[in-house]
């Protein structure tokens, strides 16, 4: 038996936790994310393109046929709004899997200390416990889901060319200085964006939680 | 000898409810909050004398009746932030539960046919 194999087997019960049934949940959780938020971007973007349609007729899509230059063959009409349905679910499904792969990486072994809020019921499938959630876990993997998003997406405008009329794309820097649509700008808005959705996530789980508190004493 | 308490806890958190109103309240605050900033932010900015202040995201009245930006838009926009965070931490949370429930019917009925 190999080293590796060796590491793995020793590492498969850590402080009493069974690692694959751990890995195996989280997965699991991933996996729901990701339909979720997949699911939510989908519904959105395809009303999104209806409502555009309903509301300006012809000149719909000033703003969302933007979208063209991340979603391949979407446009602001009726079947558009079914190919955007299709790259929302694509993008924000992954998106949010990795969300939890990583969140779940982060809370490791302590993910039942950290996220619930009491403790276990008799029957953890049938009579669920309420969740809770980790701000500082939640914050890092998020955050860096979005700074890595916004640095290839403003890789993306620079490989392809249209750094320069990507005017509604630096409007960012009003909010994340020092972004610009550059390699190096989109590695410094991907830190703001790191730091700016970080602390969201912070507000987010506090508020989350006390709510959950007041509720379930 | 914990180890079947410890996978006990883990199939707890990863089968664990989201709270739906907490969800749609915190997402609500942060929404608003967001929007309330994102308005105050360009408020905040110089800019030259006649020159409109925030187009793109004054866009959003088209979305948001009364919205704009200026200082009542940002409460404007603040009240329109909590509204939406409210709708989308409710329907996140909604789908979230119902997602968990229908993969564990699916589970339910697997187990129980292999048990046939």
């Amino acid at each position: 038996m190999g080293n590796y194999q060796n590491m793995q087997v020793a590492n498969s019960n850590v402080d009493g936790v069974n690692l694959k049934l751990l890995h195996a949940a989280i997965r699991f959780n991933a996996l729901m994310l990701g339909l979720t938020g997949g699911t939510i971007a989908a519904v959105v973007i395809y009303f999104a393109t209806h409502a555009s349609m309903a509301r300006w007729g012809a000149d719909s899509g000033n703003y969302l046929g933007l979208l063209a230059v991340f979603f391949p063959g979407y446009s602001v009409s009726s079947g558009g709004a079914w190919i955007g349905a299709f790259w929302a679910f694509v993008y924000a499904g992954l998106f949010s899997w990795l969300s939890y792969r990583l969140y779940g990486r982060v809370l490791g072994s302590r993910i039942s200390e950290l996220l619930l809020s009491a403790a276990p019921t008799d029957n953890p499938v049938l009579r669920p416990s309420i969740m809770r959630l980790h701000g500082a876990s939640l914050g890092l993997a998020i955050g860096a889901m979005a700074g890595l998003g916004l640095f290839f997406s403003t890789t993306w405008l620079v490989v392809r060319g249209t750094a320069a009329e990507s005017v509604h794309a630096a409007l960012l820097a009003n909010y994340i200085p020092g972004y610009s649509v550059s390699l190096l700008g989109g590695l410094v808005g991907g830190l703001g964006l790191f730091v700016f959705v970080f602390i969201g996530c912070q507000l987010l789980a506090a508020v989350y939680n006390k709510i959950v508190e007041t509720r379930h004493k | 000898m914990n180890r079947p308490v410890k996978d006990h806890e883990i199939l707890s958190a990863v089968f664990a409810k989201m709270d739906v109103i907490a969800l749609a309240l915190a997402a609500g605050v942060l929404f608003s909050l967001a929007l309330f900033l994102a308005t105050a932010v360009l408020l905040l900015q110089s800019v030259p004398e006649n020159y409109p202040v925030g187009p793109h995201l004054s866009a959003l009245a088209d979305y948001l009746p009364g919205y704009s930006v200026s200082w009542p838009g940002t409460l404007v926009g603040a009240f329109y932030g909590f509204f939406v965070g409210c709708v989308a931490g409710f329907v996140a949370a909604v789908y979230w539960n119902l997602a968990h429930y229908v993969a564990l019917g699916v589970m339910l009925i697997s187990a129980a046919e292999l048990a046939d």
